[in-house]
């Protein structure tokens, strides 16, 4: 899990500039899927195929966004900074003097000008300094509407852990190529279509467009989720290093009840750790499936993750492990689902 | 094409152009879920050019010119008819009118407006109130006075007398002008410029279409949007309706190239043509369709500029996600003063724009969606 996850950590793809990570994703789900493809919005959308009669499978969509977070150059001043707009759910007390890359290879630190405290830290008090003097240097490096990102990057931490960016959502991607190899060598009844999303950090906008092209009959999306085991943290149950945590509801959410205890049950039979999840605030993916259409059976799978949305975003490998674990339990379980 | 309830367009008086056509869309009524005298406004300019129209139950107006094409793709151009408004809310005992606003508007720019409500028995004139200053507490002079705390007077006695002319749930907006201004009559102010502009354009350009008879690659759908100023419901069912391949939202986008504002955070400059946003708070626009767009526009030398901040949105929200997806493209006039009952734009932009709209119509290369399913098969 550890290398595949680097690999899809490892490229840029800030909200609406997916390519490049859809790309890298493309590379490693081509060689399991049947088929791929890419819809307008550019949500990459991969098949695995069931093993029951034609006309009895049914449709399965699992997703995890492969969008990060990031800025937006929306201004060159006279002196070559750059000025930029926040993409997503960016904290600027965590990204304030932080290394930013460019995907063209332009290296340069994000700074607050100077004498804002971190009390009045807003985007518009912000610039990326990529080294330029003049506008015009600055501008033959980058233009108005490029985006770039906190590095991308990924290191062990301890014996299980990995801390870097973007985890969000990068892990849950990890977890469902993982699924789509291991259906790929033994074949689930119904058909699975594996949907990478974009610009879920601006709004839970891309998963929709992508659930319409599949019409799913269940859809399961795996994203980070909090944790309740730091320092301050809001009361909440579920911990790193305790296994997949089955959301019942987010901000966006109410996930299905049945779907939600057939997931505790396989985890349960198959001794899956597992852990049940409320998140009081943040959205998923797993709404706008769930709203597609007539409507969807709508559940999510998530890994638990401290300091989301940081440079140093950290997860428990065996909570990943565990996450594809008790997915591919449930798809190839004897009856999964009732939907 | 399409099966929608159809209708002939009925001779107007004049078929207007330029800065006329803006004009006259401009000072219609058109508070947002009341767009009805706008759209039979637009669909009168249109004689001549469609032979059929369509409206949807959302208040949708439709022109439709498709391609000779077997299997073109659908690309929708979309500008919306409804205006910022006020409804009533409540009438007090005293003739006064309470009133909510439709579409966000700041609430500084209302207190002493002229303002008209359209009652059951036609338009009702008034101004908008609030406590004079004197009577303000200390604090309250500091503070921009609330919506809430405003009235409109339409000179009623008492609640009876108000209630023979309107009605609780009654819409209304500003009384306004078209006033041509600055070198040469550069620059024009209204209310409503706010997306009559954009309408105003579109109508022009699909005459130009018809009139040459450019028979278009793709099928054109003209939708004229209902109630984007209150959360796009409107294009939410015509993107529904034709889910396009492709949406062309034409604006306005509020700026601000003013003195004591940061050149970063001035957004676009009135007078160097269309507006192309890269995302904004609703969108994040295509960026093989941008990009294309703005490379059209240099090599015709029709002037545009990028969108230098990430602010506001539109109806592309809504369009983008229609369906399996569209890309989208956002072409907008750098406004001053939007919102209210004084939105300036310049006469050139309005011609830039036009110009874009007719090169991109022409020239893009519109390609069809991949249809939804399983996709290639490797």
């Amino acid at each position: 899990m550890y290398s595949l996850l680097k690999k899809i950590v490892c490229c840029p793809g800030v909200s609406g500039r997916e390519g490049t990570a859809a790309d890298v994703i493309e590379g490693v789900m081509a060689p399991v899927s049947d088929s791929v493809r890419r819809d307008a919005m550019g949500n990459l959308i991969c098949l695995v195929g069931g093993n029951a009669p034609e006309g009895s499978r049914r449709r399965i969509m699992l997703c995890a966004h492969m969008d990060e977070i990031g800025f937006m150059v929306t201004f060159i001043e006279k002196d070559g900074r750059l000025r930029v707009a926040t993409m997503g759910g960016i904290n600027l007390c965590a990204a304030a003097y932080s290394r930013v890359l460019f995907p063209n290879g332009t290296e340069g630190v994000i700074v607050p000008d100077a004498g804002v405290k971190p009390a009045d830290f807003a985007a518009e008090k912000f610039s990326v300094d990529i080294g330029a003097y003049t506008a015009e240097e600055a501008g033959a490096r980058v233009k108005i509407g490029d985006t770039c990102a906190l590095r991308q990057e990924l290191r062990k931490l301890g014996a299980h852990q990995v801390a870097g960016r973007p985890l969000d959502d990068r892990i849950g991607c990890a977890v469902i190529a993982d699924v789509a190899r291991r259906l790929s060598l033994k074949r689930a009844a119904d058909d699975v279509y594996f949907v990478f999303s974009v610009q879920e950090e601006v709004g839970l906008r891309g998963a929709g467009t992508a659930a319409y092209g599949i019409m799913p009959d269940l859809a399961i999306a795996v994203d980070v989720t909090g944790t309740g085991d730091v320092p301050g943290a809001v009361p909440m149950e579920v911990s790193l290093g305790k296994g997949a945590a089955v959301k019942l509801r987010d901000g966006s959410v109410i996930c299905d009840p049945d779907l939600v205890s057939d997931l505790l049950a396989v985890a349960a039979e198959n001794g899956i750790p597992a852990q049940r999840e409320v998140l009081v605030r943040g959205g998923t993916d797993t709404q706008s499936i769930q709203l597609t259409g007539a409507g969807c059976t709508a559940g999510a799978v998530s890994v638990p993750s401290r300091y989301i949305h940081s440079g140093t975003e950290t997860a428990d490998l065996r909570d990943a492990a565990a996450c594809s674990d008790l997915l591919f339990a449930y798809l190839t379980a004897e009856r999964p689902g009732r939907a | 094409m399409y099966k929608t309830a159809e209708f002939a367009p009925e001779r107007p008086g004049r078929l207007l152009e330029g800065t006329e056509l803006v004009r006259e869309l401009s000072l219609a009524f058109g508070p947002s879920g009341s767009e009805r005298a706008v759209t039979d406004l637009i669909a009168g300019q249109l004689y001549g050019t469609a032979e059929r129209l369509s409206r949807d139950r959302a208040g949708n107006l439709f022109a439709l010119y498709p391609s000779a094409a077997k299997n073109a793709p659908t690309v929708m151009i979309c500008a919306h008819t409804d205006e910022v408004g006020f409804m009533i809310d409540d009438i007090s005992s005293d003739g006064f009118l309470r009133f909510r606003s439709l579409g966000g508007m700041d609430p500084r720019v209302l207190c002493g407006r002229h303002v008209v409500f359209m009652g059951a028995g036609g338009p009702v004139r008034g101004v908008i109130g609030a406590k004079p200053v004197h009577l303000q507490s200390a604090d309250e002079r500091q503070k921009a006075t609330k919506e809430n705390d405003m009235y409109v007077d339409i000179g009623a006695a008492s609640a009876e007398d108000a209630g023979r002319c309107v009605a609780v749930g009654d819409s209304g907006t500003f009384v306004s002008d078209f006033v041509l201004f600055g070198e040469g009559g550069g620059l024009m102010k209204c209310k409503a410029l706010d997306d009559r502009l954009g309408c105003a354009a579109m109508i022009e350009t699909l005459r130009r279409l018809v009139r040459g008879r450019r028979r278009p690659k793709a099928n054109l759908v003209f939708a004229f949007t209902s109630r984007e100023e209150i959360g796009n419901s409107g294009a939410v069912m015509a993107a529904n309706r034709f889910l396009p391949d492709y949406g062309i939202v034409l604006e306005t986008t509020a700026i601000a190239d003013l003195p004591d504002v940061p050149e970063n955070s001035r957004v676009a400059d009135v007078g160097r043509g269309g507006v192309i946003s890269i995302a904004d708070r609703g969108t994040i626009y295509d960026a093989e369709f941008t990009r294309g767009a703005l490379a059209l526009a240099a090599k015709k030398g029709i002037p545009a500029q990028v969108k230098r901040y990430v602010s506001g949105g539109n109806d592309s929200r809504n369009i983008q996600r229609s369906g399996t997806g569209a890309r989208d493209l956002v072409i907008s006039a750098a406004t001053r003063y939007l919102h209210s009952a004084s939105c300036v734009a310049s006469v050139a932009d309005y011609a830039s724009i036009r110009e874009l709209l007719f090169a991109i119509l022409t020239e893009y290369d519109f390609k069809r969606k991949e249809a939804s399913g399983a996709g290639s098969v490797r």
